[in-house]
C-alpha cells in the first residue's frame, strides 16, 4: 500500500517536471516573440523561473525515490554485501529524517493553525507572529508569494512519504539475506 | 564536529545534496542560532530564484534534441571530413568544437551538458575510452568562463566593480593559454595511450555529409547570432537552439519522432533538476557558514602570512581549491570576493583584472573536482562514465589548469596586457 | 552585550556600504566595546528581498535597503517615486529629512515588521541610450531597463517605453548587445560600471529621486532595552545622513565629469513627460495616500 502509493507519486511528480521543463521552454520562446514583436511581457521571466523551481522539487522528489541522487559511494562500493546493505538503510534513514525536518521547518514557516486560529485574517496574524509570509508578494505575477513557496511543503511531504517507503523497503530485504534494496545508479 | 558531521553523511553515501542540506541544519543548532530556522526552508528555494539558472534546463533540452534529432551526428561527421583521418582526430575536435562554444556559452556547466551528449556517444563509437572522452569534454568546459562570455565574470565585475567588458578582455588571453596547454595534454597523453586511427571519408561521403551536416550548423549560429546581434540573452539563445533542433530534427533529418518527447523532457527534468537541487542545496548550506563569518576568518588567517603578492596568490589558489571542492562555483565567488577582494587590492596591490581571472579560474576547477563537483557529475550523467573515472582521466587536464593558473599568478601582464588604461 | 549584523546589496566600496562599516565603529566605541556589528555587502546574506525576510524572521537584525523593496510592500512608499517630486539631490535630501517623509517610516512595523531608523540615498535617475531621446516621442517602443518596482515600471510605461526589468549586472551586457535600447540608471553607477561606452546619449532628466531606509529587524527591537534602541538610532541616523551629504556633494562633481565626456547631452524637465506624469498619477494617487501630503512637503521645501 505504502509502496503503491509512493510509486504512484513519483511517476505523477516526473510527468509534472517533464511537463514544467516544456513549460519553460515555451515560456522563454514566448518572451523573445513578444519582444520582437516590439512588445515584450515583462512576467514571463519571474513565471519561468518559478516553473524551473517547481520542475526541480517535483524532479526532486522522484530522483529520491529511486535513489537515483548523486552520492559519494567509493567507500560503501569497498564494503562487502552485509556492510553495503547496511550503508542503503543509513542512506535511506537520513533522507527521511531531513525530509521530515524539513516537513517541521515548513510547519513553522507557514504556522497554519495560527492563522486558521486568527480565522485567516493576516493582518492579526502578522501582527501577532511578525511572520509576514502571507504578505509577501511576486514581482510581476500580481499573486502572493506563499502560492508559489507552497512547492516546499509539498517536496518535504512528497520525501516523507517516499523516504518512509524506501526505508520499509530496506528494512524488510534486510531479513530477507537473498536480496539486495533495489539501487539504480546513474 | 561540524565538519566530523559533514564526513559521515558525505562519505556514509547520502546524496549530495542532503549532505549539504542536513549539515547546514547541523550547523545551525550546534552554534544556537536556531533563528535561522525560520529562514531555512525559504532560503533553500530563493537560492535557485535566478533567471541565469534556466539556461541550465535549456541547454541540456538543445543537447538532447540535437543528438535524439541527429544533429550532433551530422556535425561530427563534417567534422570529421576536416581533421578525421589523422590520429586522435575527434579529441582535437572536441577540444575545437568546445573553444569555439565556450565562445558561445557563459557558463562551465551548461557548455560541459551540451558538449557530453554531442562528443562523447561519436568518441566512444569510434573507440576512445568513455570516461576518457568524458574527461576531454568536462577539461574543454573550464574555457567557458575564461573565454568570454562569462556568467562568473560578469557576476566578479559587479562585486568588485570593475568594468564588465574589461573583465572579459582581460580573459582573453588566459582563455587561449588555457586552450593551447589542453592540447599539449591531449598530444602528450596520445604518445602514452595509442588514440584510435582516424580515417578519411571519401570523395562522395564527403560531399554528401558536408551538405547535410550545413543545417545542423545553424544551432552554434542562432546561439552566436541570437548574442551577437541582441535578439536574445544567452538562456533565451538556448531555447531558441531547443526549437531549430526539434524542427531539423523532425522536418529535414527525420530521426525524431514526437513519441520520443516525453523521454525527452523527463531526462532534461532529471539533468537539470539534479544539478539545480544541489545549488539549492549549496545556496542554503553558504548562507549558514557565511553567517557564521568563517570565510571572514579564513581571510585573515592567510594574510597574516605572507607579504609577496605571487605567494598571496599561490595560497588563494590553494585555498580556493579547497573551498571549490565543496561548494559551487557561483556560490563560492559570491561568498569569497567581497573577503578577499579588499586584502589583494589593498595589501598586495594585485590588480583587480588578474585577481578577477585567478579566482574564477580556480573557482571553475572546483566543478570538476569531488566530492561536490557539479560539472563532474553533469558529464556523469550525460554520459553515464562514473564520476570518479571521469576525475581520473581529468587529473591532467587539472593539473595543466594549474599550472596555467600559476603563471597567470606569475605575470601580470598576461591578465593586464590588453586593457589600455 | 551583542553581536549585531548588518547587510546590504552594494558592494564594499560603496558609499552605503563604507558609512555602513563606520556605523559598526561608532556603535562599538559608544556603547563601550558592548555591541558590535558585522556589516555583510555585497548581497553576501542574499538580495533585498532574502534580507527583509530574515529581518522579519530575526536571522538578520539590521540593513540599509532600497525603497523600492519596501513600496513592493507598502505602497504608500511608491509616492516618493512620483516623477519631478523634487528637482535635484539637494532637494531630494532635504523631503527624506522633513517630517513628511519620516510618517512614512511609522508604516514599517506594521506593514513589514522593521523599524525604519532613517533616510540615504543615491543620484537622480537619469536615462542613458543608445538612440538620442530629444523628445518624449522618442521613447515609444523603446526596450528600456528599469530596477523591478512598480512606479517605475508604471512611469515609463506610460512614457510608451516597454520597461524590461533587469538586475544591475546583466545591464552592461544587455547594452553592449543591443538587448535593451535604453536604461534607467543614475550618475554614479553610469560612472563606476562605465555604461557610457556602450551608450552615447544621455537624457539629463533628474526625474525621480532614489531614496534608501535604515531598518532594524522589529523582532530584536522589541528585545532591545530603550536605552540600546536610543544609542543605535541616534548612531545609525548620523550615519545615514552622512550619505545623503555624501551624495550631494559627489552630485555636481560627477554630473560636471559626465559632461565633460564626449556624449551627446539633453536635458529634460517635467513638461518634457507631462503626459506620463498625468498617467502616473492617476494611477499612484488612490495607491499611495501619502502622495499630497509629500507634495505639499516638497513644494514648501522648493527654493
Ligand atoms: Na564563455
Ligand atoms: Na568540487
Amino acid at each position: 500500500m505504502l509502496q503503491r502509493l509512493s510509486s504512484g507519486l513519483a511517476r505523477g511528480e516526473e510527468i509534472a517536471a517533464a511537463a514544467l521543463a516544456a513549460a519553460v521552454t515555451c515560456l522563454i520562446l514566448t518572451n523573445i516573440a513578444f519582444r520582437v514583436l516590439g512588445s515584450p511581457l515583462y512576467w514571463v521571466s519571474e513565471l519561468a523561473i518559478y516553473a524551473m523551481i517547481w520542475m526541480t522539487f517535483l524532479i526532486a522528489g522522484a530522483v529520491f525515490k529511486r535513489r537515483q541522487g548523486v552520492a559519494v559511494t567509493l567507500l560503501s562500493d569497498l564494503l562487502p554485501r552485509t556492510g553495503r546493505k547496511l550503508v542503503g538503510l543509513w542512506v535511506d534513514a537520513m533522507v527521511l529524517l531531513f525530509a521530515v525536518l524539513l516537513v517541521w521547518l515548513c510547519w513553522r514557516w507557514y504556522q497554519p493553525l495560527t492563522l486558521a486560529q486568527m480565522g485567516f485574517d493576516t493582518g492579526a496574524f502578522q501582527g501577532q507572529t511578525f511572520n509576514f509570509i502571507y504578505a509577501e508578494n511576486t514581482s510581476t505575477l500580481g499573486i502572493k508569494k506563499f502560492w508559489v513557496w507552497l512547492i516546499v511543503p509539498w517536496f518535504a511531504l512528497s520525501l516523507s512519504l517516499h523516504g518512509l517507503a524506501n526505508l520499509w523497503q530496506s528494512v524488510r530485504q534486510w531479513r530477507d539475506p537473498a536480496e539486495e534494496p533495489n539501487t539504480e545508479r546513474l | 564536529m561540524t565538519i566530523a558531521v559533514f564526513l559521515l553523511l558525505l562519505l556514509g553515501a547520502v546524496p549530495i545534496s542532503l549532505v549539504l542540506a542536513l549539515t547546514a541544519m547541523w550547523y545551525i543548532q550546534a552554534s544556537d542560532n536556531t533563528v535561522l530556522f525560520d529562514s531555512y526552508p525559504q532560503q533553500l528555494f530563493s537560492a535557485i530564484e535566478s533567471y541565469g539558472l534556466l539556461a541550465i534546463p535549456l541547454f541540456m533540452l538543445a543537447g538532447e534534441l540535437m543528438n535524439e534529432g541527429g544533429l550532433t551526428r551530422r556535425l561530427i561527421a563534417l567534422a570529421r571530413i576536416l581533421v578525421g583521418g589523422f590520429r586522435g582526430g575527434l579529441a582535437y575536435i572536441n577540444l575545437v568544437a568546445n573553444m569555439m562554444m565556450a565562445a558561445i556559452i557563459g557558463s562551465a556547466a551548461s557548455q560541459i551538458a551540451i558538449m557530453s551528449r554531442a562528443m562523447v556517444p561519436a568518441m566512444e563509437q569510434e573507440g576512445y575510452d568513455k570516461p576518457y572522452s568524458a574527461a576531454i569534454t568536462a577539461a574543454g568546459g573550464l574555457l567557458s568562463p575564461i573565454i568570454p562570455p562569462s556568467m562568473l565574470f560578469v557576476l566578479f565585475g559587479v562585486m568588485a566593480q570593475v568594468p564588465i567588458a574589461e573583465m572579459f578582455i582581460a580573459g582573453l588571453l588566459p582563455g587561449l593559454l588555457l586552450g593551447a596547454s589542453f592540447f599539449i595534454v591531449i598530444a602528450l597523453v596520445g604518445l602514452i595511450q595509442q588514440y584510435p586511427k582516424g580515417q578519411w571519408p571519401s570523395r562522395r561521403q564527403a560531399m554528401h555529409d558536408a551538405l547535410w551536416g550545413l543545417p545542423a550548423l545553424s544551432i552554434p549560429v542562432i546561439i552566436i547570432g541570437g548574442i551577437l546581434w541582441g535578439i536574445a540573452t544567452p538562456t533565451e539563445s538556448a531555447a531558441l537552439a531547443s526549437l531549430a533542433a526539434l524542427l531539423m530534427g523532425r522536418f529535414v533529418y527525420g530521426d525524431l519522432r514526437l513519441g520520443q518527447m516525453p523521454q525527452v523532457l523527463k531526462r532534461t527534468a532529471v539533468n537539470a533538476g539534479l544539478v539545480i537541487m544541489l545549488i539549492a542545496a549549496a545556496g542554503v548550506f553558504g548562507w549558514v557558514v557565511i553567517y557564521e563569518q568563517l570565510p571572514q576568518m579564513a581571510a585573515e588567517w592567510i594574510a597574516a602570512l605572507t607579504a609577496d603578492p605571487f605567494v598571496f596568490l599561490l595560497m588563494v589558489i590553494g585555498a580556493l581549491l579547497l573551498v571549490g571542492m565543496v561548494i559551487d562555483g557561483i556560490a563560492a565567488l559570491i561568498l569569497v570576493v567581497p573577503i578577499l577582494m579588499p586584502i589583494a587590492e589593498n595589501q598586495f596591490a594585485i590588480s583587480p583584472y588578474q585577481f578577477g581571472v585567478v579566482v574564477c579560474l580556480t573557482l571553475v576547477m572546483g566543478l570538476l573536482t569531488p566530492p561536490v563537483g557539479a560539472g563532474l557529475f553533469i558529464a556523469s550523467s550525460m554520459t553515464g562514465a562514473p564520476p570518479l573515472k571521469i576525475f581520473r582521466a581529468l587529473l591532467p587536464f587539472l593539473l595543466a589548469t594549474l599550472v596555467t593558473l600559476v603563471l597567470l599568478a606569475w605575470l601580470p601582464w598576461l591578465t593586464n596586457g590588453l586593457i589600455q588604461r | 552585550a551583542r553581536d549585531f549584523r548588518l547587510g546590504l546589496i552594494t558592494p564594499a566600496q560603496h558609499l552605503w556600504s563604507t558609512e555602513a562599516e563606520a556605523f559598526a565603529e561608532t556603535l562599538h566605541e559608544r556603547s563601550d566595546g558592548e555591541h558590535s556589528v558585522s556589516v555583510f555587502p555585497a548581497q553576501q546574506l542574499g538580495n533585498e528581498a532574502q534580507m527583509v525576510q530574515q529581518l522579519q524572521s530575526g536571522a538578520l537584525d539590521m540593513a540599509f535597503l532600497t525603497i523600492a523593496e519596501i513600496s513592493n510592500r507598502i505602497p504608500d512608499f511608491g509616492a516618493l517615486y512620483a516623477p519631478y517630486l523634487v528637482d535635484d539631490v539637494n532637494h531630494a535630501a532635504r523631503l527624506l529629512r522633513s517630517d513628511a517623509a519620516g510618517e512614512l517610516l511609522d508604516l514599517m512595523p506594521q506593514g513589514v515588521g522593521l523599524v525604519g531608523v532613517g533616510y540615504g540615498m543615491v543620484g537622480m535617475r537619469q536615462v542613458l541610450s543608445r538612440d538620442p531621446i530629444e523628445s518624449a516621442d522618442d521613447l515609444q517602443g523603446q526596450r528600456l531597463r528599469i530596477t523591478p518596482f512598480e512606479p517605475i515600471r508604471d512611469f515609463y510605461t506610460a512614457a510608451g517605453a516597454a520597461p524590461a526589468p533587469m538586475p544591475l549586472l546583466e545591464v552592461y551586457d544587455a547594452l553592449a548587445n543591443g538587448q535593451v535600447d535604453a536604461i534607467d540608471m543614475d550618475f554614479d553607477s553610469i560612472l563606476i560600471l562605465k555604461f557610457y561606452e556602450q551608450a552615447e546619449n544621455l537624457l539629463i532628466s533628474n526625474h525621480m529621486m532614489f531614496p534608501m531606509v535604515g531598518v532594524v529587524s522589529g523582532r530584536v527591537w522589541r528585545e532591545l532595552s530603550d536605552e540600546d534602541r536610543e544609542l543605535i538610532d541616534t548612531t545609525m541616523a548620523e550615519h545615514l545622513e552622512n550619505v545623503l551629504v555624501g551624495f550631494e556633494e559627489k552630485d555636481a562633481a560627477q554630473e560636471e565629469e559626465i559632461r565633460a565626456m564626449d556624449i551627446n547631452i539633453v536635458e529634460a524637465d517635467a513638461e518634457f513627460f507631462a503626459e506620463a506624469i498625468a498617467e502616473w498619477e492617476d494611477i499612484w494617487a488612490p495607491k499611495a495616500p501619502m502622495l499630497d501630503t509629500l507634495r505639499a512637503e516638497a513644494e514648501r521645501l522648493r527654493e
